[in-house]
């Protein structure tokens, strides 16, 4: 991956990823989240997704991408850290499998800068009736999450872990202020996106006259544009505190548990490929000791694993459990934890982590969405751009110690269990 | 366009072999690429309850496909995943109602890793301690499924529209009747439906059929077998409905519904048929379709509204999910729907877009490893290829759905389920996280 600055705060990465069967144009907007406009930015991907100036019709829309042989169009808003996150991204087979030699890589480029900088306005605003329409789809999707309780269950540890911080806020938007948003308010959140973003333009599977083209019409669309980025906010972690224990009651046929942890410091990113080996020894993989010992040998719950987030410093371990279970569990999840910062271990299976985590990163780089993922987390975390090569080196490197220096530094902040008992799921 | 033509071939070219001991294997070499994903699939899945084994009649409780796949991953030397976890590969399983897939992708050591899974597919080991040691963990994937409103609603619609088609029963079975497996049944069924004739072998990615044929070798797969008098019984399935109607409560926010069509089973192998449904499917209420955008713009349900073709030997039926405050309105819709294409016929725009579709999907699965595999495994075990579909697909006429509409979609064949809230379900207030390491 090749990667350059065009302008202030606007980056290109390239790949011609010359393999794959299909390409891909995405344009990523990266900005600090705050709370007065977060439901307008959650709002937006779903009004900017179902038309643009040249095609303002959702129907024609989808019929146009039908055309270009499904090709993918998606407008996809996501939290990173105390940072919001928009990408409009176009994906679709490459012009050799076109039937009638259709110029579909031109037309993907279109379609993607279209949509990012000519929305489909009426006057000054963004069309009312389709911002109300939206408005519905984004009320539905906010109070249909409680059907999911697995997220839900994490969703909720994350408020309570979160609190006020810039982290905390709810980046899909607030259900109660999704009624009152208006096509202004949308339009100027839109504005301010365009304005204060940091743009990656990430180019792969084209040609480098291809890429030079989709290069030279951003930079045009940006030459109409009055910009001042603003820095992104840094890598975070909320300050160690007493454990937070909450139950919700809910009559599921399973309990979920969601633990939340904070490494008490913001990540460096030098610390990375620890991180990595020791999520995979303790709950990341299957040879995990959440999986081996929690799942496999105490057959506490059906899963029960761990993941990290390095803008936040945070690890969340997330377990189903019978509801009887639940305080076993949690006890079982945090004993697996110390066993691992004082007690052994083998370096089998420290091994047999780092040969699963090296053998994942050398695959990376089979897929469209590994590459993109990988470069532009490497992006926003900071520091010198990694390869998948040189996290793989880094990974070599890793000592038991530096795994249980990550460990150790974890401490539990907050539990969270939805369950039918109350009063016996904590231990 | 014969170039055109030639880039297709080459795209969607795979290396076909059947084996000595009856196996089929498929290989598609993809240069340039580190990783390779291999796919050792049985027909064997939830709804094969009932056959004969020689002379002996077999009848198992429901959930032991799942069951026994979860088994598999253990013999005399210990858990699978430790050997795995040896070469690097990832490995993982599933079970379907006609199928159970064992695979793995590996970017170092494939031998090593080919060899792990011909051998723990091939020499399985159960005993009854086991085999009572698994039940607590399947039990805990029961139930997190028994959470899930939108498999509630598909398992729901299948026993309202079967009478005793094993289709009715959970693919992980319930924790009573995984509580009855025994080690004799699990036996069995390897006897009968892992022999190599019933399984097929894919593998795409960074390797070749010379290697995946020389792992055959050292596990014993290219010496002939002889072939297991197995015969699937099956029970009779009229043509009517078990229920019209079924609803559940379940805390969810918001009413869930299901709409189910009983249609007649289609030939083992015609895939032709259910890629013209998924045709007429998309015509009726796909995203370019009428009926998608007036139920979108009035908010009648969720976004994800549409419906799917399950299929499968002895069944097929066409199944329409999605949330809403109004399911009946949009039951209404729906019929009314139906009732003016059948009259009407497709919309021939519509259609031809469709197939558009459809072409790019197949091309987009050819890209990585997995979908390579995975897409050719699925096909090889109804005996067809890649470039047979796109053939096939190429080959469908917006007449055909019109003439096949008169046939599916009837409303007197048609169930529905509901699912309403329990009201525990409180209004969330959230933020989310992405997932890194």
């Amino acid at each position: 991956m090749k990667r350059m600055e065009i302008a202030p705060g606007v980056h290109l990465s390239w790949d011609p990823a010359q393999k794959f069967n299909r390409c891909r144009v995405s344009i990523h907007f990266a900005l600090p989240a705050k709370r007065e406009t977060a439901t307008a930015h959650a709002l937006l991907p779903l009004v900017m997704e179902r038309g643009y100036a040249d095609c303002p019709d959702m129907t024609q829309l989808t019929k146009k991408l039908a055309r270009l042989y499904g090709a993918d169009l998606t407008v996809d808003a996501r939290p990173m850290g105390a940072n919001h996150n928009l990408c409009v991204s176009v994906t679709g087979i490459k012009d050799q499998f076109a039937l009638e030699g259709e110029p579909l890589t031109r037309e993907y480029a279109e379609l993607a800068l279209g949509t990012a900088f000519h929305p489909y306005f009426v006057g000054e605003t963004f069309a009312p009736d389709a911002v109300n329409i939206e408005k519905q789809m984004l009320k539905k999707a906010l109070e249909d999450e409680v059907n999911e309780k697995r997220l839900y269950c994490q969703r909720q540890a994350n408020r309570e872990f979160f609190g006020d911080s810039p982290a905390g806020v709810r980046q899909e938007g607030y259900l109660e202020e999704v009624e009152g948003l208006t096509a202004r308010q949308l339009t100027d959140a839109y504005y301010e996106m365009l304005r204060a973003a940091s743009i990656e333009l990430i180019v792969l599977g084209c040609g480098e006259a291809q890429t030079e083209a989709v290069k030279n019409a951003l930079l045009e669309e940006l030459s109409q544009v009055e910009r001042a980025p603003a820095a992104l906010a840094e890598n975070m972690a909320m300050p160690r505190r007493e454990p937070l224990y909450k139950t919700e009651t809910f009559d599921t046929t399973q309990a979920k548990l969601c633990m939340l942890f904070t490494l008490g410091q913001p990540m460096q990113p030098r610390q990375l490929a620890a991180v990595r080996l020791a999520m995979a020894l303790y709950g990341g993989s299957v040879t995990s000791r959440l999986f081996l010992n929690v799942r496999e040998r105490d057959h506490l719950c059906y899963y029960c694993s761990s993941s990290f987030q390095s803008f936040t410093g945070s690890m969340a371990v997330n377990s189903g459990v019978e509801h009887a279970d639940a305080a076993r569990a949690e006890k079982a999840v945090l004993k697996e934890l110390a066993d691992l910062c004082d007690g052994p271990i083998t370096d089998e299976e420290l091994e047999d982590c780092r040969r699963s985590l090296l053998s994942g990163m050398t695959g990376l780089e089979d897929t469209l969405g590994g590459i993109e993922t990988w470069y532009y987390m490497e992006v926003l975390r900071g520091g010198p751009i990694q390869s998948p090569d040189e996290a793989r080196a880094a990974l070599c490197a890793v000592t038991k110690e530096d795994v249980r220096a990550i460990l150790r530094a974890l401490t539990l902040s907050v539990s969270y269990c939805l369950t039918r008992e109350e009063g016996s799921t904590h231990a | 366009m014969p170039e055109k033509q030639s880039v297709l071939e080459q795209t969607a070219a795979d290396q076909w072999k059947v084996l000595p001991s009856g196996l089929t294997v498929i290989v598609r070499p993809m240069p340039g690429y580190s990783g390779t994903h291999v796919i050792y699939a049985t027909r064997f899945g939830s709804i094969d309850r009932d056959f004969r084994l020689d002379d002996k009649e077999v009848h198992l409780p429901a959930g032991v496909a799942h069951f026994l796949e979860h088994k598999m991953f253990e013999d005399q030397d210990g858990d699978a995943f430790a050997k795995f976890a040896k070469t690097g590969a990832n490995a993982n399983a599933f079970t379907a109602f006609d199928r159970t897939c064992y695979l793995f992708t590996a970017t170092e050591q494939l031998d090593e890793s080919l060899d792990v899974l011909l051998e723990m597919v091939g020499k399985p080991y159960f005993t009854q301690q086991t085999i009572d040691k698994e039940q607590g963990i399947i039990g805990q994937e029961i139930k997190m499924y028994d959470d899930s409103a939108d498999w509630r609603l598909i398992t729901g619609l299948c026993e309202c529209l079967y009478h005793s088609h094993p289709i009715r029963s959970d693919i992980a079975g319930t924790c009573e009747s995984i509580a009855t497996i025994t080690p004799g049944m699990l036996y069995d069924c390897c006897k009968a439906f892992y022999a190599p004739n019933n399984m097929v072998l894919a593998a795409a990615g960074n390797t070749t059929m010379e290697q995946i044929l020389a792992a055959c070798e050292r596990n014993g797969l290219m010496e002939p077998r002889p072939a297991e008098r197995v015969q699937r019984l099956w029970r009779d399935e009229p043509m009517t409905l078990a229920a019209k109607e079924k609803t559940i409560r379940m805390p969810v926010a918001k009413p869930c519904f299901g709409l189910g069509f009983k249609e007649e089973p289609l030939p083992s192998g015609d895939l032709r048929s259910e890629m013209l449904y998924d045709l007429i499917l998309c015509c009726i209420c796909g995203g370019m379709s009428k009926l998608y955008r007036r139920l979108y713009d009035e908010g009648l349900t969720n976004p994800g509204f549409g419906g799917e073709v399950l299929r499968v030997d002895g069944c097929c039926c066409i199944l329409f999910t999605g949330e809403s405050d109004a399911p009946d309105a949009v039951r209404q819709l729906l019929l009314d729907e139906i009732a003016r294409v059948r009259a009407e016929g497709v919309d021939r725009e519509i259609f031809t877009l469709c197939k558009n579709e459809k072409y790019g999907q197949l091309i987009e699965n050819l890209e990585n490893v997995e979908d390579s595999a995975s897409q050719m495994a699925d096909f090889a075990l109804a005996g067809q290829t890649v470039a047979q579909q796109i053939t096939t697909l190429a080959g469908l006429k917006a007449e055909d759905a019109d003439a096949a509409l008169q046939q599916i979609l009837r409303e007197e064949r048609m169930a529905t389920m509901y699912i309403q809230p329990d009201g525990t379900a409180v209004l969330p207030e959230d933020d989310g996280e992405e997932e890194e390491a």
